[in-house]
């Protein structure tokens, strides 16, 4: 049960993975051809954008000196048309690379969805929820930002620095290598940067998300904490850490505002430099234009650098992000069809198990050699004390999990041989916690059974009690609920579940304390309508109130993971053992004075 | 304006801070319309008129200007991020406590997404907002303000051909942003609908497994996040019109200082080294004017944040200390509801309650789903407040007693589990955080949790999650019930605490909680006859109107409501044998 709580930092992994690059690029491939076209028409872009400086200079130390005003306007032309050239292709750069993006993200995102409905239970046990999403939605988010701007990016910033330099060479290869005298040192002090860089905004992100995980607790927990009035140590804590994500965002900025200032010192550094070499120490001087193209490439020159370092970074950072997100691609899928699964024909209702044992984690068995037989039609009580393993029974019937030993089997074809979802289609399964989603009630209970008519909804609402309180809403089947569903009582959660588990007119019906918050009033109308509707129906009941129990055509009683008795009531009765002590238990405890 | 009025509030603490910020931000756009000029002047003097002499002395004084600015940079940077941080801190610790204070009422109508949206995302543009928007809105004017005067110093006709594009560039981007706003907007909320698809398909998972909707999760899943790829390609489509349009009329001054600088320059109208600084010039107009769109598209989303946060921050609290809140008084446990109504909005749940309960005695309510039984538990703790009639506690009225004194006296565990994601010992110990281990182990053991406790490998210390998944119903209850006890309280209040419970299980507790609760009055509610027989009294609650009270044999010779009840369990019973051998 590794869990992590709010304040505990979640460690991502900051190393180069190749592997995981590659396997990032690949959902680049299908637009290889849009790619290539896009790098081509980057190049041709830079060139025309970077012809700037070389007109100026020409104007400068050519047309000018000459009083060359045609030549002057021809230059202006000539600009003009590589402008208007560069501006097209930045036009379908732009419209390319958001297309690639947003295809990539789709697919992605796409592909970890639907992995997700694969995984079993125990998944989604064993973490918070809230991190899940996180990948599913945030960490794909941020590898949008990789793959496009990123990734065209580098290629541009790549392009750009080819083409400047080429052009300061074909200018003058002297003051070339003088201009780049200062890039080693800048390209150190952005180096050494970077890295405090990545190291303190990964801890602002750390900071910030315990920051948040504990907001969205407390408010979860309000009622809580309002209840222990506790608000002013949640506030220390809270305080905590707030000034946390403070101290951490400020020094993060303390590094991040030092790189334009430094990376301009230096780039100036390196035009003063160019201007007292260029000037005092050439013999024949330096034209006007050279020097002002010069400093103008430099300054250009520049840019690129520096979001090289940014890319870098933004790599290694989305690496972590990778990491998550191929660990949940990765995750084995434990319940799947195994090789040549077929669909489960239409279910009778004879269940079996044979030397069932299970266990949840390695060692700790949950049930030992279950086996009973169960003919179409009956009804199943399951009894024992909590912890027992009953739900585990209900649930191994619907395959939410594997079975290590023993077969489980539904009119005699094993559950472990069908395909999965022609077995659960033909279940009404009832949980425990009771879960809606966000809509209206019709929504709700429709969601077993999506093309029932209004009418049926309404019908199936009706056996299990629910029309009654539901109409009472001004908006009837109309009221919006949520998953917590403030608006609604536990009891009325667990009636409008039950409504949906019989819209599915399953053929094996679980109810697994279907009816714990119902009051005794409504549960026996409750099951007056059931009667009816459960002939025909093999259903398996996990409930403590022996209401429910007795007129089950079978009970089962376990404790510690086995069978113990198994049989009518009666017969369990005249047995005098567990359920008998169990039975009398209870009324003992209903009809005793307070002595009891 | 409120909004900035507002922020304002934030930032006079650090006045200093703040003016010394501005002045250093318009220090730096002075410093910044030097360099070009500078520039201009080697070209001038030293290589023109060939006076090398003079080259050291404008390096130098380039270098120190550039020291000057690239230092003035990050001291405002930094003044306004602390200002910034500051601000942000003090605002979200206002939120948080606002949301400690809030009634239930509120928390009923507000959805926990949108309080986090408060707290994240638009405390991120107040951020932005303080930390970037204000110094940059001052850097862009004054910029444009020394450029502009410095081209109009050198050539006034020269500047006003230049400057002709200008307007251009503004009307584009206040048009860019305008126009991309609404796409952002777009995203935002699809993002949002994303994010909720997916976060209740990851907590309703068993649900649909249990029904085998993978395909249609899927395929709703698959809308929208299509959306999400839609509203960004439409985004796209935006900046596709109007980015490189901009990139082209910043490219035109340019062509404008290149062209017509040329031929002033060949008339002699024009240095080379004038014309040099307009060129170094235009970098400075351009910016200010294609990001003036941006600031204002910021302020815009800023005031639509801002409003919200102030929104949360002046939500109302019925439920308060009054004035002359009493604080000092020990609390017995004596309830006395007088002619108590209550409702929801429009619809009634209580009506007309009068209950009279003495210190140490125990009380039951039974009832149907919906009839006000919980309700009436909210109304004791002063989570919600009656609209008729009042509630005394040892005769004072719960309104005139200082909230904490009232909660601290009362314990209560409600029907909705919730456990933080903290270890088992600190969930126990939530209400009364400095209890010893001990103490937890003892309320564990009599809520029949120490058991199950002990069987995790980590024991007390396992850590489970914020619904307290992994935990079974039953086992959920009982830490509740452990949380609930260990505050000590004068009131304990039991709301369905041990329904997922065996008879049996529960029974024990009941036996440990009649020892715990002598001098405590005890409230429960309950469907099982088994956990209400034993009250002193026993309300039946049908519609928000008590109908029945009595002891359990009063009730069943009253041959009512509760009669029917008990005759309903009881008739589970009905062998003869056992009914014999147990009477």
């Amino acid at each position: 049960m590794a869990r992590n709580k709010f304040d505990v930092d979640e460690e991502l992994e900051e190393q180069f993975n190749l592997g995981h690059l590659k396997r990032m690029f690949r959902y680049l491939k299908p637009h290889t051809h849009k790619l290539t076209i896009t790098a081509v028409l980057m190049f041709v872009s830079n060139i025309a954008a970077l012809l700037g400086p070389y007109l100026v200079m020409d104007v400068v130390d050519k047309r000018v000196p000459q009083k060359d005003i045609k030549g002057v306007i021809a230059v202006s032309i000539l600009y003009m048309i590589a402008i208007t050239i560069s501006v097209i292709c930045l036009k379908y750069r732009i419209r390319a690379m958001a297309k690639i993006a947003q295809a990539v993200i789709l697919d992605i995102r796409m592909d970890i969805f639907k992995h997700l409905q694969k995984l079993p239970f125990s998944y989604y046990d064993s973490r918070p929820h809230g991190k899940i999403l996180i990948r599913v939605v945030n960490y794909v988010n941020s590898l949008n930002n990789l793959l496009t701007n990123g990734v065209i990016n580098l290629i541009t910033d790549l392009l750009s620095l080819g083409v400047i330099v080429v052009y300061m060479l074909i200018i003058d290869v002297r003051l070339t290598f003088i201009s780049l005298a200062a890039l080693p040192l800048l390209m150190l002090v952005m180096y050494i940067l970077k890295r405090f860089q990545r190291k303190s905004w990964q801890q602002v992100s750390r900071k910030q998300s315990n920051m948040n995980a504990y907001v969205h607790e407390s408010i979860c927990g309000i009622k809580v904490t309002q209840a222990f009035s506790r608000e002013d140590e949640n506030l220390e804590i809270f305080d905590e850490c707030a000034t946390e994500y403070k101290t951490a965002w400020m020094s993060a900025v303390k590094i991040n505002h030092l790189i334009w200032p430094l990376s301009e010192t230096i780039s100036n550094m390196g035009v003063a430099f160019l201007y007292l070499v260029a000037i005092s120490w050439f013999e024949n001087g330096i034209s006007v234009g050279v020097l002002l193209a010069f400093s103008t490439y430099i300054t250009k020159l520049w840019a690129p650098i520096v979001n090289l370092g940014n890319f870098y970074n933004q790599i290694i950072i989305s690496m972590a992000y990778m990491e998550r997100i191929f660990e949940l691609l990765d995750e084995p899928v434990i319940v799947a069809n195994v090789e040549g699964a077929y669909a489960m024909p239409k279910i009778k209702g004879d269940v079996s198990f044979k030397h069932v044992g299970f266990s949840y984690d390695e060692g700790h068995k949950v049930l030992k050699d279950v086996t009973f037989d169960i003919k179409a039609g009956e009804t199943v009580a399951l009894v024992g004390a909590t912890g027992c393993g009953k739900t585990t029974i209900v649930s191994l019937l619907s395959r939410f999990y594997n079975i290590q030993e023993g077969t489980i089997t539904i009119d005699g074809h094993n559950i472990s041989k069908v395909k999965l979802e022609s077995l659960r289609k033909q279940m009404g399964v009832m949980m425990q916690d009771t879960f809606l989603f966000s809509g209206t009630i019709m929504d709700n209970i429709r969601y077993s059974q999506l093309n029932a008519a209004d009418k049926e909804v309404m019908e199936a609402a009706r056996i299990v009690k629910a029309h009654e309180f539901i109409m009472e809403f001004e908006h009837g089947y109309y009221t919006q609920v949520n998953e917590r569903g403030s608006r609604l009582s536990v009891g009325q959660r667990q009636l409008i579940s039950f409504a949906r588990a019989l819209l599915a007119d399953p053929k094996i019906l679980i109810l697994d304390e279907a009816t714990s918050s119902i009051d005794t009033k409504t549960e026996i109308a409750l099951q007056q309508g059931l009667e009816k509707l459960l002939e025909g129906r093999t259903s398996f009941v996990v409930a403590h109130r022996l209401s429910t129990i007795k007129n089950a055509d079978k009970i089962i009683y376990i404790d510690g993971g086995r069978i113990v008795e198994m049989g009518s009531h009666d017969a369990l009765m005249d047995q005098k053992g567990a359920y008998y002590h169990l039975y009398s238990a209870q009324y003992k405890i209903m009809t005793d004075d307070r002595a009891g | 304006m409120k909004e900035l009025l507002w922020l304002w509030g934030y930032i006079k603490k650090h006045k200093v801070k703040f003016v010394l910020g501005i002045i250093l931000v318009i220090g730096f756009a002075a410093v910044s319309t030097m360099i070009p000029y500078i520039t201009g002047t080697i070209v001038d003097e030293v290589i023109v008129a060939g006076k090398k002499e003079r080259l050291y002395g404008l390096l130098i004084s380039l270098m120190l200007v550039t020291l000057a600015r690239t230092s003035g940079a990050y001291g405002f940077s930094m003044l306004f991020e602390s200002i910034s941080q500051s601000t942000v801190y003090r605002a979200r610790k206002d939120i948080y406590s606002r949301l400690n204070k809030l009634d239930f009422t509120f928390y009923d109508r507000t959805r926990t997404g949108d309080i986090m949206a408060r707290m994240t995302g638009d405390m991120e543009a107040v951020r932005h907002f303080t930390s970037h928007v204000i110094p940059n809105l001052i850097k862009c004017t004054f910029h444009l303000v020394f450029s502009l005067s410095m081209m109009f110093m050198i050539n006034i006709w020269f500047a006003l051909c230049v400057i002709a594009v200008a307007p251009l560039i503004f009307i584009i981007s206040a048009l860019l942003a305008k126009e991309v706003k609404p796409k952002f907007a777009a995203i935002r909320k699809q993002f949002s609908k994303l994010n909720s698809v997916v976060q209740e398909n990851i907590a309703g998972n068993r649900v649909v497994k249990a029904f085998a909707k993978e395909n249609y999760e899927i395929s709703k899943f698959n809308k929208q996040n299509k959306g999400f790829a839609k509203r960004n390609i439409e985004n796209a489509k935006v900046w596709e019109k109007y980015l490189p349009l901009l990139d082209f009329i910043c490219g035109l001054m340019v062509i404008v200082t290149v062209l017509i600088g040329g031929i002033l320059v060949i008339q002699g109208i024009l240095t080379i080294g004038q014309m040099a600084i307009f060129n170094a010039l235009i970098v400075r107009v351009n910016m200010p004017l294609r990001q003036s769109g941006w600031l204002v598209n910021d302020l815009q989303n800023f005031s639509a944040c801002a409003d919200k946060i102030i929104g949360l921050l002046n939500e109302e609290t019925k439920i308060s200390n009054s004035d002359n809140a009493i604080e000092d008084v020990g609390i017995q446990g004596n309830i006395k509801f007088e002619k108590v109504s209550f409702g929801y909005g429009d619809e009634p749940v209580l009506k007309d309650i009068n209950i009279d309960i003495k210190r140490g005695e125990k009380v039951a309510f039974i009832g149907a789903t919906g009839s006000g039984k919980s309700t009436i538990m909210n109304l004791i703790c002063r989570f919600y407040e009656p609209e008729e009639g009042r509630i005394l506690l040892d005769n004072i009225d719960i309104n005139d007693l200082a909230l904490k004194k009232l909660r601290d006296n009362i314990s209560v565990a409600m029907q909705d589990i919730f456990l933080f994601s903290d270890t088992i010992e600190g969930n126990i110990s939530y209400g009364f955080p400095d209890a010893t281990k001990k103490q937890v182990i003892r309320v564990a053991q009599m809520a029949s949790a120490h058991d199950f406790i002990e069987e995790f490998p980590e024991s007390y210390d396992t850590i489970i999650g914020e619904r307290g998944v992994g935990l079974s119903g039953g086992q959920r209850q009982r830490i509740a019930l452990a949380r609930t006890m260990l505050k000590n309280p004068s009131v304990l209040i039991l709301d369905d605490t041990t329904s997922s419970l065996d008879v049996e299980t529960e029974h024990e507790i009941q036996k440990m909680l009649e020892k715990f609760c002598q001098l405590r009055t005890t409230l429960i509610i309950a469907h099982r006859i088994s956990s209400v027989k034993n009250a002193d009294k026993i309300f039946v609650l049908d519609n928000g109107r008590i109908v029945e009270q009595g002891t359990h044999e009063e009730l069943v010779n009253m041959h009512g409501a509760y009669y029917e009840v008990y005759r309903n369990q009881l008739g589970d019973f009905d062998n003869a044998s056992i009914k014999e051998e147990c009477i």
